[in-house]
């Protein structure tokens, strides 16, 4: 297959690399044209090195070389998404001969349109780290003393648990949401970087929480130890921007890389915060 | 107590009013409130809009409305509407069980069918506007799903306030009235049920925009239930939620074949027989004291009421000056 694929391409040697650029936070976007020599066996990421090494487009322009951003390169930290091909995935995994397969003239190239371009293909991830501060994402243990030993997990708690601890808050689940909108705020003159951070913090708080963060809440409220901040999770999906903003296209699970069950944890926190709101008002 | 409910409601529908501004926006406006606010180092915090401090309830309730009552009153209503398969008299007996309600059929009316419509309506709006459709670049299924079901929303809003202007013609007092009639507005007699039923969906255009808004409506229902059991948590796995589909698949497929063949027997309808049994039946239950001329008047025919019963026609006339105009 894939060496028919190679023989189908062996007439040109080079192929095109179309890349959506941006210099900076809040300037306008422009397309670019790179050729790339054909080599066997690349990825994304060796794609933008070879026109960072070239840094010369089509035209024989020279340009500054492609902002990207990555690090793992074997598709689990979840930094190098982009939407190539029309489609939002990591780059480290994008394999030149597939995408070559479904489109053999180019490579389409474009930053995520759900964050804040810093440069080129580089945005700016942290709406969704917060998202996870809000909803505590994290086993609550902070003792001068040590607590012992936790409470031992059952194998199906610890069987669904895991495949929710897979996310590697890539942001291809807010990427493909439709009801997951940018927000974008500019720095102001004069403003700190710290009230500046608040701000955006604050702009961050009112929007879709997403996928990723429902999915860690519900991964966190069925730890034995990480249940006694339950209720505080739930009422972090029950404020603004919280589970009511799901509209269930479930893109979000078609579109993870790591196969979370995505649609599954809105599903339970649906009921979870059903339960939660009853609790609330008729038990307090 | 009474203060803060008039407030409430003035917030909800001044919120409501604020519908082409986007969630994100109003968010936008409260932060530079906010910034401002700093820096004038108040302590007063400008409140949060009303529809994202109450997100939560509003959208569960939006949620619950489309079923009760919206989704159940339109299983009853198209149920209603096939008697007319059976016959004539059968639509016209059901619409009497419903106008057996008498001067309470408003407020019941407007309690539990328009209100909630326009809450769900509304509401539904103010969602759509919060969203961003990309079904261009993602053609999953569930995808083109959400979003036929924000477009089949905003056809049954339209549809909905059409067909109740053109059935029922929204209000019933005379000075109304006498601007809706002529704009083809109020249509149906409910004593003279299939008769006006029949008289309004001659033609093929009405028909043919019934049966796009009347199918928007029932995919609208069958789809907003599945996803209704996803947003309560009532099924929850992948193989849940495919169960949960074919049943509404098939409740979504039996209520269009349902008002389909409403609508059938709706353009089938032969009017002048149809109308002949129900003045019969309304002169019997007239003998019977069932119903008197006085209330009935409005929901006759204009010409049933002046043809045939010369002495009631006077009578019916009379009582026009107070219920509508001849």
């Amino acid at each position: 297959m894939a060496e028919e694929a190679r023989e189908g391409r062996s007439s040109k040697d080079h192929f095109e690399v179309r890349i959506l650029r941006q210099n900076g936070p809040g300037q306008s976007s422009y397309w670019e044209r790179h050729r790339v020599k054909y080599e066997h066996d690349m990825n994304v990421i060796s794609v933008l090195q070879r026109i960072a090494a070239q840094a010369e487009t089509v035209d024989g322009k020279s340009v500054a070389p492609v902002c990207w951003d990555c690090n793992c390169l074997e598709e689990v930290c979840g930094a190098c998404s982009m939407n190539i091909n029309g489609r939002v995935r990591q780059a480290c995994s994008a394999l030149v001969d597939r995408l070559l397969e479904d489109n053999p003239s180019e490579i389409e190239l474009q930053p995520m349109t759900k964050f804040p371009v810093i440069r080129d293909l580089m945005v700016d991830r942290s709406r969704m780290f917060r998202g996870l501060t809000r909803v505590k994402g994290w086993v609550p243990v902070d003792s001068y003393e040590n607590m012992g030993p936790g409470p031992r997990q059952t194998r199906a708690t610890q069987e669904v648990a895991y495949p929710l601890s897979e996310c590697m808050s890539c942001g291809c689940c807010q990427e493909a949401c439709p009801q997951y909108t940018k927000i974008e705020l500019t720095r102001q003159e004069g403003e700190s970087e710290e009230d500046f951070s608040a701000r955006k913090n604050e702009a961050f708080d009112r929007g879709f929480v997403g996928a990723h963060a429902i999915s860690q809440a519900m991964l966190f409220n069925s730890n034995p130890t990480g249940k006694n901040a339950a209720g505080e999770r739930l009422d972090a999906l029950m404020a603004e921007g919280g589970i009511q903003v799901c509209g269930n296209a479930q893109n979000c699970v078609e579109v993870c890389p790591k196969n979370i069950p995505l649609t599954t944890s809105i599903a339970r926190a649906g009921r979870a915060t059903t339960l939660h709101a009853l609790k609330k008002w008729f038990d307090e | 107590m009474v203060r803060r409910l008039v407030r409430w409601h003035v917030n909800f529908i001044l919120s409501c009013a604020t519908t082409g501004v986007s969630p994100n926006e109003l968010a936008g406006d409260r932060r530079t409130d906010l910034r401002d606010a700093g820096k004038q180092d108040t302590v007063e915090k400008a409140p949060a809009p009303f529809l994202a401090r109450h997100e939560f309830l509003i959208r569960r309730l939006h949620s619950l409305s489309g079923l009760i009552p919206v989704g159940a009153y339109m299983v009853v209503h198209l149920t209603t509407n096939a008697s007319v398969l059976n016959s004539s008299a059968t639509f016209q007996r059901a619409v009497y069980a419903i106008h057996s309600l008498g001067n309470l059929l408003p407020l019941v009316e407007w309690t539990f069918i328009f209100l909630p419509i326009l809450f769900h309506a509304i509401i539904g709006v103010v969602i759509i506007r919060g969203g961003l459709p990309n079904t261009g670049s993602y053609k999953y299924t569930n995808n083109i799903r959400y979003t036929l079901q924000r477009a089949t929303g905003m056809i049954a809003f339209l549809f909905i306030m059409w067909h109740v202007f053109h059935m029922h013609g929204w209000f019933h007092f005379p000075a109304w009235l006498r601007v809706a009639e002529p704009l083809g507005g109020a249509q149906f007699s409910p004593y003279n049920a299939a008769s006006t039923l029949g008289a309004a969906m001659s033609g093929l255009v009405v028909p043919a925009l019934y049966a796009i808004g009347v199918l928007s409506c029932v995919f609208h229902l069958a789809n907003g239930i599945w996803t209704m059991g996803i947003t309560w948590g009532v099924w929850i796995s992948p193989a849940a939620q495919k169960r949960a589909d074919v049943v509404c698949t098939v409740i979504g497929v039996g209520l269009a074949v349902l008002s389909m063949s409403a609508l059938g027997g709706a353009m089938k309808i032969d009017v002048e027989e149809a109308e002949a049994v129900e003045n019969r039946m309304y002169e019997a239950k007239l003998a019977t004291g069932e119903l008197d001329e006085a209330s009935s008047a409005h929901k006759r025919a204009d010409h049933a009421a002046g043809e045939e019963h010369s002495s009631s026609a006077d009578a019916s006339r009379l009582h026009a000056g107070a219920g509508r105009a001849e």
